[in-house]
């Protein structure tokens, strides 16, 4: 896991899951943000993370 | 607009790792090419979203949904007529020159092909320009925060300043790309929620055209006559103001975008950098005009009832400045709200890095190591370039500062880089393809585009602007009169260079090789993969962007 730190994408991916638990969690805890927006964007934010999390980063054809 | 703590947390969520980006890249940095120039080992796709997301400050985030706003669709022209062909230019024709070279920086290509006044004349006003773009970056961002958020200016100035500071005293070049990229996907992704749900709440595309005045819903339609649309230019001063002298000189030969090309891994990926950057690039109004042009048909009669509006500005006109924060503040409720606010911060961030690391590279590689100090170790260049970092951002800092004290600063200090920017392609247009362009014909070239730019804003006069000598001829818009000014500039450069360069003796062939067109052997294209062929991309990219010119017509 720290070696991965390395990668870009694993950073950009990791940062992108903790925006969407804050989003996804803080919508169901609080009534602050219990839009039906910020569920539907934690979604894509959660996907998008895991999507970026989960490439291979150091196999780039360049 | 006020924050709840999960805002709070996204915002240091977000500070957190780009300060951690720094020092993950620190233990990579070992020496000043390392630091300055990424020792061309950074990836396509990592070089390809820094060259669009260095572009991608505050200035023109806010900027281009303000033009929205004002202007209408018609602000996609600086997209798909300023910005794509130069960008496929540059992949295509330009990056073998840049790269080839082996040159560090623009102003160091300059000394190769031309001669050391013409690298110090550039370097000098590049570096300043850098420099002050940041500071005026630092400004907009305390500003805006204390407008929207209360928060106090000198306390936003320190901590973004510092954050900057932090990590590409760390990482250099490479931590400043890498937050770069980081900073693209969250001013994407955290602007792209807005879009879709402003534009549902105005009906859809289909009703915001029925409710708005034609001229702003047609790119081109209305552009036969400079009095009937909303920009105030005819189609033939946007296509060579904008989309040749204005478009190829900050694509083709500003050292900020090109220096992300230029740490490629190999000539291939640096060719195509410019050209994949075009992909985003050619659909980012999406993200940054169509909001605009929303808020603006939130305000007709129609949709009043939505409860948007843009704020009033101290002449009595709306504030375009403030539409992507209104429409933040209307749409996203806490949480998201953080999100939009930490992506506002994300585009000021990531224009002040970009510049000071522009700066650094060319006030250590073109003035430092150039005029000063000349044959140290490669450990002595490092601690400078690490030392004009901290300097790159303190001068950012005070420059905020006066632009705070002197509200007319802004304007003045973009026409003087307006000045110096608009003739500068003409230079490296004849310099790669005409051999015979001499060091003299280049560096006088140079001062007499930037003294005929001066002279012609100083006789002309657009919405109370220019006319310092006497306003002999009046334009109807401020982005006109910049059009022409660029114009005229470039073709005094043309003009200027190709006659001394006649009168002077030129450099000998052998000394060309690799740095003109006709003196450089071509390497064989890629016959691998279509993607792997920067012309064949950059015909799709072409076909691509006339055909949304046709859609939108």
């Amino acid at each position: 896991m720290y070696k991965r730190l390395n990668e870009l994408n694993f950073v950009i991916g990791l940062f992108f899951t903790i925006v969407s638990l804050i989003l996804l969690v803080g919508s169901f805890i609080s009534t602050q943000l219990s839009g039906r927006i910020n569920i539907y964007t934690g979604i894509v934010f959660l996907i998008f993370g895991v999507f970026m999390i989960l490439i291979k980063g150091n196999k780039n054809p360049d | 607009m006020k924050l709840a703590i999960a805002d709070y947390l996204i915002i240091l969520v977000y500070f957190a790792f780009v300060i951690a980006v720094g020092f993950i890249i620190k233990k990579k940095i070992k020496s000043s090419n390392d630091f300055l120039s990424s020792n061309r080992n950074i990836p396509l796709w990592i070089t390809s979203l820094a060259f669009i997301s260095a572009n991608l400050g505050a200035q023109e985030v806010l900027g281009m949904v303000a033009s929205g706003a004002k202007y209408g669709i018609m602000t996609v022209h600086f997209y798909w007529v300023g910005a794509i062909f130069a960008m496929v230019f540059l992949g295509v024709f330009m990056m073998p020159f840049y790269y080839g070279s082996r040159a560090r920086s623009v102003p160091e290509y300059l000394r190769l092909r031309f001669d050391e006044k013409t690298r110090g004349l550039n370097a000098v006003s590049f570096a300043a320009m850098t420099v002050f773009s940041s500071g005026i970056s630092l400004f907009a961002l305390a500003k805006l925060l204390e407008v929207i958020l209360k928060w106090d200016f000198d306390v936003s100035i320190w901590i973004a300043a510092g954050i900057v500071m932090i990590y590409t005293f760390m990482g250099g070049l490479t931590s400043a790309v890498y937050n770069e990229v980081l900073q693209f996907f969250l001013i994407v992704l955290g602007l792209s929620p807005l879009v879709i749900v402003a534009l549902q709440d105005a009906g859809g595309w289909a009703n915001i055209k029925a409710q708005l005045q034609p001229e702003l819903t047609h790119a081109w339609k209305y552009m036969g006559n400079a009095e009937s649309n909303p920009m105030g230019i005819n189609f033939m001063s946007l296509i060579f103001g904008l989309g040749f002298v204005m478009s190829f000189g900050y694509w083709c030969t500003d050292f900020l975008v090109v220096q992300r090309a230029m740490i490629a891994k190999n000539m291939n990926a640096a060719q195509r950098t410019p050209i994949v950057a075009a992909l985003p690039k050619m659909l980012m109004p999406l993200i940054v005009v169509l909001p605009g042009v929303i808020a603006i048909a939130l305000m007709t009669p129609a949709l009043q009832s939505k409860g948007f509006s843009i704020p009033i500005a101290a002449d009595g006109g709306l504030d375009y400045t403030m539409t992507l924060p209104s429409l933040i503040a209307h749409y996203y409720p806490s949480g998201l709200l953080g999100v939009g606010i930490t992506a506002l911060m994300a585009s000021f961030m990531s224009g002040m890095a970009g510049n000071v690391t522009a700066f650094n590279s060319v006030f250590t590689f073109d003035i430092y190591q150039a005029y000063f100090i000349k044959n140290k170790s490669d450990r002595h260049y490092l601690q400078v370039g690490k030392v004009i970092t901290i300097a790159g951002i303190l001068l950012s800092i005070i420059t905020a500062y006066i632009a705070k004290s002197f509200n007319n600063i802004n304007d003045f200090l973009q026409l003087v880089f307006s000045f110096v920017n608009g003739p500068l392609f003409a230079t490296f247009l004849l310099g790669m393809f005409w051999k015979r362009t001499t060091g003299h014909g280049a560096f006088w070239g140079l001062v007499a585009g930037t003294v005929a730019a001066a002279l012609t804003h100083g006789l002309t006069v657009a919405e109370g602007k220019g006319g310092w000598i006497t306003e002999l001829y009046e334009i109807r818009s401020g982005m006109g009169q910049a059009f022409i000014v660029a114009s005229i500039s470039w073709v005094f450069n043309f003009t200027t260079t190709i006659l001394v360069s006649l009168a002077t003796k030129p450099k000998p062939d052998e000394e060309l090789k690799g740095l003109v067109y006709s003196l450089t052997k071509r390497e064989p294209i890629s016959k691998g993969r279509w993607y792997f062929n920067p012309i064949t991309l950059g015909v799709l990219l072409l076909l691509a962007t006339i055909l949304l010119n046709i859609i939108f017509f």
